[in-house]
């Protein structure tokens, strides 16, 4: 293991940033903090961190445009932590490039596994390119891309053209939030209009497939106002 | 304006009956008097104030004068009874326009007797909504403040246990503050003047899962049982609130209903409308307490002891939600318990 992974937090607000930060510690990483969007973005160019965990509620630039700024230049993860009722700021949050969301208040568990997950993906994306990708595990769960089966238990499942498409989206970035648009642009190009509908049949269908009961979902997750979530891949 | 239009309408449409009855009925004069006096009786009653009935009688006069009474189209004042004619519909005119205006004033202080009503019910019921915040908030900030103290009092004399007990508890007490305050800013979603709210086509068991899963977080041991309509449904609704209803309404279950089996949340469609339904097998509610469960009253005192922080505002807040939605919620007592249950509309007015 190279050294310690280091992430950036940019947030204001005092207690919050050393909550945080201990947090951070404990788990082994590294941590510099910032108590303002310029800081944080100085920081950011002269430390190259490997996480950016950005609050968006900042007193002097607004969070939106600290994450237009870092991927002006930078490909590095950008976890964005948020309120609960601002669905569509964290949807804004997400299409201007930042990876993923936390929703205020979240527990230590909870931001630790959203760090791993983002580490991960960032070296995905400066990794080799995809050639043949490990099949994805999850409970009873299996999507092997070599072979285009998806399998519950053992078990074949029949998904449609479009169903695979999405399920195998959705797993290549497991453990992540997808927005709407996103996901949509992705599937079905870029001139779909911007009614998702489609989208949710889909994955209600998908649901009726893999999960037991689709109002207790184990696999794929909603997150109401933004997008899906699928499990990370074990 | 269109009180003289009323007038001239009336009379217009007296005038045509009064030829009408002038060239078949000659023999009976009377009947062309009655036609005008009723145009002048309806003239009276559907203008404001009493200038146009005087006018109406000044009208009427001069056309019977003019048109029906020999010599014909010619104003003749010469003719024996014609200021009395004149005074009768002059008296009748006054008499309907004053009982028109005092029925009319009468009809405004009702209306602004009842707005003043409404005012104060709604007065009354953020008083309500108050006081049971300012209760429900102050219970678990006691908790924290007295477990703190105790804290930063004993640090040394504590062992660790104890310590872990202390935080444990500040730990529920604040997790419950969170809900309660995220109650409180849900409710500001709603427009507070038309108690419109903004609604989108949402998946129902995309929200019934996210609020279950949620619930699921910071209540682990809760045994609970999910049942969604077989075939996916969408209808219109502000999805962060119903979301709050269902996470209140199961929370309520989970906490309060001391309940021997696993509580069942079922979700049902028919044609109009989509039904919710939270069923625990616990001790089941006061029967006195059934009707007004949903309003936020505050209890009694002997009340407050055995109401374990109380449920009072998620519940009116729930009612405010849904009735938001053109819904419907309500609670009833089955044999072993009891049952919440709301409704939504399929189709959003």
């Amino acid at each position: 293991m190279n050294p310690k992974p280091a992430v950036l937090l940019i947030e204001d607000e005092e207690n919050i940033r050393s909550f945080i930060s201990t947090t951070i510690k404990n788990h082994g990483y590294k941590i510099i903090s910032a108590s303002s969007g310029i800081e944080g973005l100085h920081l950011c160019a002269s430390l190259c961190p490997d996480v950016v965990l950005l609050d968006l509620g900042l007193p002097d630039i607004d969070g939106i445009e600290v994450i237009k700024r870092i991927r002006e230049w930078s490909p590095v993860p950008i976890i964005v932590i948020s309120a609960r009722t601002h669905e569509q700021e964290k949807a804004k949050a997400l299409d201007f490039g930042a990876d993923d969301y936390i929703t205020k208040p979240f527990g230590t568990v909870e931001l630790m596994a959203r760090i791993r997950t983002s580490l991960r993906h960032g070296k995905q994306i400066g990794g080799t390119a995809m050639q043949s990708q490990p099949p994805y595990h999850h409970k009873e769960l299996t999507i092997d891309y070599d072979k285009h089966l998806v399998t519950l238990s053992g078990e074949m499942i029949h998904l449609t053209q479009i169903e695979y498409k999405l399920l195998t989206l959705l797993s290549q970035s497991s453990g992540k939030v997808l927005t709407y648009s996103f996901i949509m642009e992705k599937i079905w190009g870029p001139y779909v209009d911007n009614n998702n509908q489609i989208l949710r049949v889909n994955m209600a269908n998908i649901r009726r497939k893999i999960e037991k009961n689709p109002a207790t979902p184990e696999h794929v997750f909603t997150e109401i106002g933004i997008g899906y979530r699928m499990a990370e891949c074990e | 304006m269109k009180n003289c239009f009323i007038t001239l309408f009336f009379f217009g449409i007296a005038t045509l009956i009064a030829f009408w009855f002038f060239h078949n009925v000659p023999e009976n004069p009377a009947n062309i008097a009655l036609v005008y006096i009723t145009a002048l009786v309806l003239v009276a009653r559907f203008t404001t104030g009493y200038f146009f009935g005087i006018i109406g009688s000044l009208i009427g006069v001069v056309c019977v004068n003019f048109l029906f009474t020999y010599p014909y189209f010619a104003l003749n004042f010469s003719l024996t009874n014609y200021p009395v004619t004149f005074l009768f519909m002059l008296i009748i005119s006054i008499t309907i326009s004053a009982m028109t205006t005092q029925i009319k004033t009468q009809g405004k202080v009702l209306l602004e007797r009842e707005k003043l009503l409404m005012e104060a019910e709604k007065e009354k019921m953020r008083a309500n909504l108050l006081r049971s915040i300012s209760h429900d908030l102050r219970t678990p900030l006691t908790g924290i403040i007295g477990n703190t103290s105790a804290y930063i009092d004993n640090k040394d004399k504590l062992s660790d246990e104890e310590k872990l007990d202390i935080v444990t508890h500040i730990n529920e007490d604040s997790n419950w503050l969170l809900n309660m305050v995220e109650n409180l800013l849900s409710v500001t979603r709603i427009d507070e003047r038309s108690m419109k709210i903004a609604k989108s086509e949402e998946s129902v068991e995309e929200v019934v899962a996210e609020a279950f899963s949620r619930l699921q977080k910071r209540l682990p041991h809760a045994q609970i049982s999910v049942k969604v309509p077989e075939d996916f449904l969408m209808i219109p609704m502000d999805a962060m609130l119903i979301e709050q209803v269902i996470i209140n309404l199961l929370e309520n279950a989970v906490v309060h209903a001391n309940s021997k089996k696993p509580i069942e949340f079922t979700v049902t469609e028919n044609a109009n409308q989509v039904t919710f339904q939270v069923k625990d097998y616990g001790i089941g509610i006061a029967p006195e307490r059934l009707s007004t469960i949903f309003d936020g009253t505050p209890y009694t005192s002997e009340q407050v002891s055995d109401m374990h922080k109380g449920i009072g505002i998620g519940l009116s807040i729930c009612k405010t939600i849904i009735v938001a939605h053109s819904g419907t919620i309500h609670a009833t007592n089955h044999e072993n318990g009891c049952i919440f249950t709301f409704t939504l509309p399929k189709e959003g007015k």
